[in-house]
């Protein structure tokens, strides 16, 4: 699971996305490393869904290159990016909501033990063990995994998601606005388990169009604007006021910000 | 109440630990505080079952209807009544199945009898009309082939056309509806095809006949007769689907001893399974006096027992079966004192008004409920309104009261569920329950109305009371021990008052006996819950045991019952009371019941089946093949048709060509009454069966007790509304028990 | 390309409903024939295929050849006899189903008796088909029209044209309660409470005391009048309890198993059809009460076997040859003999009943045609 820090894992080089006459995305560039949070900015309509659809394998780009670990990729379906590691967790169709938390978390993967055809039989409690231990290392302490998905917060269930892509082997794990929903104490939990999940290794693809949000946790940060690049830079390059201005207004986050300050010092 | 206490600590905690900075730092924190993950009592958890409310509720049709007749609850209304239970059980799991997956099957009902007719049509005699004249080894199998293929057609046409389940079944519902009749018509010009072709021919084409012995299902005794031989493929499948146990030709003269230490072992070991998950396991110290102590209680109890079970007469009873009955309670004691911790602060003896409130409301309702069925006749039958021509004013009245009636608890009801507490509303809600059936009683006998009252007002007195004790608990223990004494000592006078009052040998012993039982429990549970300490942590070990002696207690009492119903003492048959048989089709029932549930809680397929009905975007997503299982569900619920299919055609050898039509309606609705969800996600096969088993006894149960069957659907609605009301209220109080 | 699948896929189940749906309209139609066995569609079509193409057309299309095969027919019969000059018309609402191919069976053999020509027009249950073969009817000067009338609204007008242009006119069948303002002679038909009627002096006979009447269909009037028949005559006890549908025999026969048990009175059970009264006699044995007494309505195999086993006491049968046979021996002897029967009351073609004394010669006569 441990990647080595730094290593680049996803190399985006220069990709455009042409639906028809529009042009959705121009020569978008941009670099993943692990054990780093990458962070999309864009208001509504810059391109973000349509960069991360492509990341995913819903759609496919029409120029320049991504690059897995060196390799030049085109995915076909999201089944084609999950296999080489790429997770993308949506904001609203990660759960079910009144499933159990452990079979919601190996939903689709289940641990087998034997049988045949669709009647394998669950290892329910290597199931349960293993989905109780990590969530315990996303920080979710669960006694009782029978519990519903649907009795868990969002941002509860927004880290059972990132767990759930974590322990299947996500190198890049790309979250679409997962605190856009959220009120100011649980988009707080999601930012830790952004955290969490760099501190394991992962490559993290942080998707919002709240640059307070973005910078506590951030690593590099990308602005789109209009399917172009407004720029690609370092945490220490730039500063959280330089972003929300490039963001272009965001006189009405102060106190949201001011809200996360305390929230998330890290 | 509790909202008060409650919500502002957790407020607190949970902006402590969200100010705490650090993720790593955070996550043990955030773990103790957050209030979703609150530690859930095992009365909680059950709670939240899905077939908790098919329960419950099949136990009171089962209650209502030993109450009001002379005959349901013994064997004679068990064996229509399983009967009925077994096809429709196998049917409505199936369809509860494809619910949780989210669709529906509307031509299930006429695949049933597409399926025996298909075996007919096979097998009959070439020379005779349409025929084809194969043998049943091949018959049957092909049946099943066609239904499977009928499901799988189901399942594609869903999934590539994208339309509603409802519309593509209900499609071949009327398509399987017109060949039926279609080619009974055309091949039989009949609409009644058969009867299966069963015996061997000698040379002639006669049928071959044999002597044999055999018992007399009516009498018991042995007996030569004559008979057909039957050819070997029909006997196989005459036996796997339609042989029968006769009661009366099976006798066991030790069956009551079994019967009743069964149920009292499996009783008592139901008993320790809510103390072991309920109390918390002693950290340190020995327990040597208590096992002493529970040992003695056990031994007690035992030698009570044997002296009852060996001894006539009233006094021996009482003696006995108080000593029985303290042998289980020190037992009990003996074995809390050595497993538990003790509970050091079981605070002062207070009560609040909110305990008060509903105290007080108990207990009148219950002394309301004892003095109006003293003051109402008790003769059977005593009709109350005669509906006839010359009673219309009676007629108009009903139709007025009625929707009155129901309005002005519909009111009630809104303005109550204003207000903060859902146990407000349950009061309200069984008020307006026992309004609406004593106005329906009373259309029936004044012996119904008085059943209605009573059963009523007792059973809203022992919810206020049981709420009432649940109140008190957030005082301290003691209080709550209190209000517990007082419902076992009503409890033990209603006993008294029912074994004095009442004529009938099944209220003054049977009745009698589950009360006092019950009041028991109830005293010990008092005591044992203010000395020992209740556990609010998750404990695997203690889960473990408790749910292993659950389950065991559940099969004990299980095996009690059907040794009782399969087997016929000396006693019995002297007094020639009615024959009864029990099909294998009840088997075939239990075991299709077991599979599902097995299938939904441990396999990948199970999980799949809940997620494509929970959220089939969801499980796309993280690649569940949805269209499989949806499809393989449709082939389930052929696969069922087809079983029941079989268990028809070879139970009548002939069958109507309307055979099932209409039924898939039966089918739905036991499932929604067993607790699944219509819209899919949610709910159980073993729900479903128990729903099935609700309208069987729903359904028998009207004949048993002489009404007017005019009235069935109305019975039937009531029920319906009664089921789904209780399961959405049950749920959501599971769901929301950390709020209250 | 998958659209263009789908797209087929969808035809082809819409043509399914659409087949399905005007079965199951023709079924609900025709309770009038007095027989729930009778009802509805499929006739000589032999090929499977039809029923998934349109089958009102099919319908119309059998209906013209059968007429046309009949026509065909009595033209032999013309010269044989003295009546060969007249024509009758039967107009019904037939489907040439078990039921009314009886009948059919019976018009036929009396016209082949007497000499006359019959035009046998089935409707198959569309009143608009009737309504035009009356008219014309009247337009080819008929000697006398026998109809059904299961939808006297629809169907009553035309033929009261027909009487008040002196044509002699007969109901059959359905229509024992407007043949008299339509102008008609008389009716042939048999009526649910005089076979109910029958019946309970059956139990009388046979020695009942407490009769359960257990009927298969609620609300369905016809039943009802059948035990309100059976309430009118029978010396006893009658207890009306609905058994449940026939689709659920399972059903059908453990309620009759719980009526039974729940009330040791009963003595004797009618079903007021064929189905309910194999159920009842399952029931009473599995209970081991041999001795019950138990009736039916209409004639099925499995109920002509109990019958000849001994097992049913009788089986009441409505005796719809003669609703053929005689209307055209009546409008015969009207025509020739200026004979009108009834005396202003309907003519009763039942009850006629099975019971193991003619239950083999009957059996035969089924398989023969005539009953």
């Amino acid at each position: 699971m441990e990647s080595e820090q730094g290593r680049t894992l996803l190399e985006i080089n220069g990709i455009s996305k042409y639906y028809g006459s529009i042009i959705a995305l121009k020569d978008i560039s941009t670099k993943v490393y692990a054990g780093t949070v990458t962070c999309v900015l864009g208001d509504n309509g810059a391109g973000k869904s349509t960069f991360i659809k492509i990341l995913a394998g819903v759609h496919q780009h029409d120029d320049g290159a991504v690059l897995v670990e060196g390799e030049p990729v085109s995915f076909g379906s999201p089944r084609e990016a999950l296999d080489v590691g790429i997770a993308t967790v949506y904001q609203d169709l990660a759960m079910v909501p009144l499933m159990s938390v452990w079979r919601n978390f190996w939903l689709g993967s289940e641990p087998t033990k034997f049988g045949l055809g669709p009647l394998k039989v669950i290892d329910t409690a290597k199931a349960k063990q293993i989905a109780v231990e990590e969530l315990g290392k996303m920080g979710i302490a669960i006694r009782d995994p029978e519990q519903p998905v649907g009795t868990l917060s969002g941002g509860e269930r927004q880290s059972v998601a990132i767990a759930r892509a974590a322990y299947f082997g996500a190198k890049v794990l790309i979250l679409d606005e997962p605190t856009s929903a959220l009120g100011v104490k649980q988009s707080g939990v999601v930012l830790r388990y952004i955290v969490e999940a760099r501190k394991r290794g992962l490559g993290v693809i942080f998707i919002t169009h709240n640059p307070n949000h973005a910078w506590p946790v951030g690593d590099r940060f990308m602005i789109l604007n209009r399917g172009r690049s407004l720029g690609d830079y370092a945490k220490e390059e730039i500063t959280l006021s330089e972003l929300t201005q490039l963001m272009a207004g965001g006189a009405e986050l102060e106190q949201l910000q001011h809200e996360l300050a305390s929230a998330m010092d890290d | 109440m509790s909202e008060a206490v409650t919500e502002p600590a957790e407020e607190n905690a949970e902006s402590m630990s969200t100010s705490k900075a650090g993720a790593a730092v955070a996550s043990a924190a955030a773990a103790k505080t957050d209030d979703r993950l609150a530690h859930r009592g095992p009365f909680q958890r059950l709670l939240g079952q899905p077939e908790i409310g098919a329960v419950i509720g099949a136990v009171t049709v089962w209650a209502f209807f030993w109450a009001v007749t002379q005959k349901f609850g013994t064997v004679a209304g068990a064996q229509p009544v399983l009967d009925v239970a077994a096809t429709l059980g196998i049917m409505s799991i199936a369809v509860a199945m494809l619910m949780i997956g989210g669709e529906f099957d509307l031509s299930s009902g006429a695949m049933t009898g597409t399926t025996g007719l298909l075996v007919i049509y096979l097998t009959l005699e070439v020379g005779e009309l349409g025929g084809a004249g194969i043998s049943y080894w091949w018959a049957v199998p092909l049946s099943l082939a066609f239904a499977l293929a009928l499901g799988w057609w189901n399942g594609f046409l869903v999934e590539r056309t994208q339309l509603p389940s409802f519309i593509i079944t209900l499609a071949t519902f009327f398509a399987l509806q017109g060949m039926k009749l279609g080619f009974a018509k055309l091949l039989v010009d009949n609409i009644q095809v058969g009867p299966l072709v069963q015996a061997k021919l000698d040379a002639d084409g006669l049928p071959i006949t044999e002597q044999v012995e055999a018992c007399n299902p009516i009498t018991g005794e042995t007996e030569m007769v004559t008979q057909e031989v039957l050819r070997s493929d029909y006997s196989f499948f005459q036996g796997i689907f339609a042989s029968e146990w006769s009661r009366n030709c099976h006798t066991l003269a030790s069956r009551d001893f079994w019967y009743s230490s069964s149920i009292l072992i499996g009783l008592s070991l139901m008993v320790l399974a809510a103390f072991v998950l309920n109390f918390r396991r002693r950290s340190g110290g020995s327990g040597g006096p208590g096992l002493v102590v529970f040992l003695g209680g056990l031994a007690a109890a035992v030698f009570g027992y044997w002296q009852l079970h060996n001894t006539d007469g009233i006094g021996a009873n009482a003696t006995w079966g108080g000593l029985l009955a303290l042998g289980i309670a020190v037992g009990l004691y003996g074995f809390a004192t050595w497993r538990f911790e003790r509970n050091n602060d079981p605070g002062p003896l207070r009560f609040t008004s909110d305990v008060i409130k509903p105290g007080v409301l108990g207990v009148v309702a219950i002394v309301l409920g004892v003095v109006a069925a003293r003051l109402l006749n008790s003769n059977v039958g005593t009709r109350l309104i005669t509906l006839d021509n010359d009673s219309i004013q009676t007629v108009v009245a009903i139709l007025t009261v009625v929707p009155a009636a129901l309005l002005i608890a519909g009111a009630l009801l809104r303005r109550a569920s204003k207000g903060k507490t859902p146990v407000a509303r349950l009061l309200l809600g069984s008020s307006l329950g026992i309004v609406v059936l004593a106005i329906l009683a009373m259309l029936v006998t004044e012996q119904g109305l008085r059943a209605t009252l009573f059963v009523g007002l007792i059973s809203l007195g022992l919810i206020a009371l049981s709420v009432a004790a649940f109140r008190a608990g957030f005082t301290s223990a003691t209080a709550r021990s209190a209000v517990l004494l007082l419902i076992a000592g009503l409890v033990t006078w209603l006993a008294y008052m029912v074994q004095v009052e009442s004529t009938s040998v099944k209220f003054r012993a049977e009745l009698f006996t589950v009360m006092l039982v019950g009041a028991l429990v109830v005293a010990v549970w008092a005591v044992i819950s203010r000395q020992f300490s209740i556990r609010q942590e998750f404990d695997a070990g203690s889960e473990q045991l408790g749910r292993s002696f659950g389950l065991i207690g559940v099969l004990l009492l299980f095996i009690g019952v059907v040794v009782r119903l399969l087997y016929v003492n000396e006693n019995e048959l002297a007094r020639e009371i009615a024959p009864a048989k029990f099909s294998v089709r009840i088997l075939w029932f239990i075991g299709f019941a077991a599979l599902c549930t097995w299938i939904l809680a441990r396999t990948s397929f199970g999980s799949w089946t809940f997620a494509v009905g929970g959220n089939q975007a969801a499980a796309r997503q993280v690649g569940v093949p949805a269209a499989r299982t949806k499809t393989q569900l449709f082939m389930l619920v052929a696969g069922a048709a087809w079983l029941v299919g079989m268990l028809l055609a070879f139970r009548l050898n002939s069958l109507q060509a309307s055979t099932g039509d209409g039924l898939e309606f039966e089918y739905i609705i036991a499932a929604v009454v067993g607790g699944n969800l219509l819209t899919g996600g949610y709910g159980s096969a073993l729900g479903a069966a128990i729903g099935a088993l609700i309208m069987a006894m729903a359904r028998q149960g009207i004949p048993f007790a002489l009404w007017n069957t005019d009235w069935r659907f109305l019975f039937l609605g009531v029920i319906l509304l009664l089921a789904a009301i209780g399961n959405r209220f049950i749920k959501d109080r599971a769901d929301n028990l950390r709020s209250e | 390309m998958k659209n263009l699948r789908s797209l087929l896929a969808l035809l082809f189940a819409l043509t399914l409903v659409a087949a399905a749906c005007s079965n199951s309209n023709e079924g609900d139609e025709g309770a009038n024939d007095d027989d729930s066995t009778s009802e509805s569609d499929e006739s000589e079509s032999d090929d499977e295929e039809d029923a998934m193409e349109d089958d009102e057309e099919d319908a119309m299309e059998d209906d013209e050849e059968d007429a046309m095969e009949d026509e065909g027919d009595d033209e032999e019969a013309v010269d044989l006899t003295q009546g060969g000059d007249l024509t009758f018309h039967m107009i019904t609402h037939s489907d040439d189903g078990p039921f009314w191919s009886v009948v059919k069976r019976g018009a036929e053999d009396a016209a082949a008796a007497v000499g006359v020509n019959l035009v046998w027009n089935p409707s198959n249950n569309t009143p608009e088909q009737q309504v035009t073969d009356i008219e014309a009817a009247i337009a080819a000067d008929s000697d006398g029209i026998a109809a059904s009338l299961a939808s006297p609204d629809a169907v009553g007008p035309a033929l009261e044209a027909a009487a008040a242009a002196g044509i002699p006119v007969y109901t059959l069948n359905s229509g024992v309660n407007q043949y008299k303002d339509l102008g008609a002679v008389t009716h042939i038909g048999q009526t649910e409470f005089v076979a109910g009627q029958g019946a309970g002096e059956r139990f009388n006979d046979l020695g009942a005391t407490t009769v359960l009447c257990a009927f298969q269909e609620q609300s369905n009037v016809g039943l009802e009048e059948r035990c309100a028949g059976l309430e009118d005559t029978f010396g006893g006890t009658v207890i009306t309890e609905f058994a449940g549908a026939d689709a659920d025999q399972t059903a059908q026969q453990a309620t009759l198993n719980s009526l039974l048990t729940a009330n040791d009175d009963i003595d004797g059970i009618l079903g007021t059809g064929p189905v309910v009264a194999v159920s009842a006699l399952n029931a009473s044995q599995d209970l081991g009460k041999s001795d019950m007494i138990i009736g039916g309505f209409d004639i099925t195999p499995d109920i002509i076997d109990a019958i000849e086993a001994g097992d049913i006491a009788f089986t009441v049968d409505q005796q719809q040859y003669l609703q053929g046979y005689l209307p055209v021996i009546l409008m015969f002897l009207q025509a020739t003999n200026q004979n009108t029967a009834g005396g202003g009351l309907p003519v009763l073609t039942g009850p006629g009943f099975v019971t193991p004394d003619n239950a083999a010669e009957v059996k035969e006569l089924v398989s023969a045609g005539t009953r």
